[in-house]
């Protein structure tokens, strides 16, 4: 849109002032400290869809039946879409390229969501991404409708579409081992009870120990804090967990605060060293999930290259 | 030349095909544009492009298949009978793809 005009810098007390539900887009003139907060926020996202394609990917091959089979495999093709479409509303911010985005996940520098740095065992696992992890983001995205870069709304949109479907393939793969055999039961206990502190520490440290959340709360990117997000996490998705008869493990300690109407959980139950062993792309499991999408991206290269110089690999060949 | 305009009716709406205009250059055509299709019903902004740059896929084209062509109920939430109202964003998505897929299957019933 080279003949379109450039709305005129905004300094960042304007922005803070005009700061709303889709604000913000390619056109206006946005301070660096704005775009380098966007595109922080929108490629971790985006890192955060391929990788947990990459998680269930697995199963597309391990899935207990063909309908399964068929449906893992739309929903990794759907993540990877997402990854896609976050990768071009942070483009858009003109701070990385998506080259550059998609360089910095396969090396290493890339940060993604806790969650998708553990392998998952098996099939009881599974819906441990796909209802509780995915359940969490959807309740994350759905605020994000109204982020105020609007790109970034644009491709939530499109997202949050998608995305009731696999919540509920996630819950239709619990609710059948739910009533599966008593071993089924037993397994689904044992993934879930090593899953769900990750599960609550997926929204990340509480606000006051979070690092960036002011800025990006200040300028209309984020509109929930991260306390708030997952209390209305638990409010729907525990109760959801013991319908299906799992039982919350005693620690971490979760208690309804009924004066503030919010969950409280006992942050000392939580592993937070290793949440920032994650945080810093080092935790050994989450790099053989780094290095996996290192090879994949390695081993396409010569597509790639095929495609954006075509003929030119040929006149060896000929 | 033939300029295709897409019309996005108030600040923050999605641009939206609404039809075409002739015009021998770019600025007249963003003129005329704005006559044909801003002048009654409202309008926040018009992008006029170029027929030609416009790369188009064409379900009746060989060898294209764009969904709905085979079975995919798999992909659909509505294909899951657990229950979507227990969380507002689940629900809104499944009602997004029940339109859809009336929406499709309007377009099947014109086919
Ligand atoms: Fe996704
Ligand atoms: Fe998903």
């Amino acid at each position: 849109m080279q003949d379109r005009y450039k709305h005129c810098y905004m300094d960042i007390e304007e922005v803070k002032q005009r700061a709303g539900p889709r604000e913000f887009g390619p056109t206006d003139d946005m301070p660096e400290e704005y775009r380098k907060a966007a595109t922080r926020m929108i490629q971790f996202h985006a890192n955060s869809e391929i990788m947990g394609a990459y998680i269930e990917r697995p199963f597309i091959r391990q899935a207990p039946s063909l309908d399964r089979k068929l449906a893992v495999s739309a929903q990794v093709q759907d993540e990877i879409g997402h990854g896609q479409l976050l990768y071009r509303a942070a483009e858009n911010l003109g701070i990385k390229t998506r080259e550059q985005m998609l360089d910095e996940l396969a090396n290493g520098e890339g940060k993604f969501l806790n969650c998708f740095h553990y392998p998952l065992d098996d099939w009881y696992e599974l819906p441990m991404i796909m209802f509780f992890v995915d359940g969490a983001a959807m309740r994350r995205q759905a605020t994000l409708k109204r982020t105020s870069w609007e790109p970034y709304a644009h491709a939530i949109d499109k997202i949050c579409f998608e995305e009731g479907f696999h919540i509920k393939h996630g819950e239709s793969i619990l609710a059948e081992l739910a009533s599966g055999t008593r071993r089924d039961q037993e397994r689904l206990q044992e993934a879930f009870d090593k899953w769900w502190p990750r599960i609550l520490q997926f929204f990340g440290p509480t606000d006051d120990q979070s690092t960036h959340s002011d800025f990006s709360s200040a300028v209309g990117l984020k509109t929930m804090g991260n306390d708030a997000l997952r209390t209305a996490f638990l409010n729907v998705y525990l109760p959801k967990a013991e319908k299906y008869g799992l039982e919350i493990p005693d620690t971490p300690a979760v208690t309804f605060n009924e004066d503030t109407q919010r969950y409280e959980v006992e942050e000392d139950d939580l592993d937070w060293d290793e949440f920032m062993q994650i945080a810093r792309n080092q935790y050994p499991q989450g790099k053989g999930q780094i290095d996996k999408r290192h090879r994949t991206q390695e081993a396409v290269e010569w597509v790639r290259d095929a495609i954006e110089n075509p003929g030119a690999g040929s006149a060896a060949a000929d | 030349m033939i300029f295709e305009v897409f019309r996005q009716e108030q600040r923050k709406d999605y641009h939206v095909h609404v039809g075409n205009v002739h015009a021998p250059d770019r600025e007249m055509a963003r003129m005329y544009a704005q006559v044909m299709h801003a002048r009654r019903k409202p309008a926040h902004s018009l992008w006029v492009v170029p027929k030609e740059e416009i790369a188009e896929v064409d379900s009746d084209d060989e060898g294209v298949s764009m969904g709905g062509l085979t079975q995919k109920e798999y992909r659909w939430a509505t294909n899951y009978n657990t229950d979507e109202t227990f969380a507002e964003e689940i629900e809104a998505s499944q009602r997004e793809q029940e339109e859809a897929e009336r929406g499709r299957e309007e377009a099947e019933a014109n086919d």
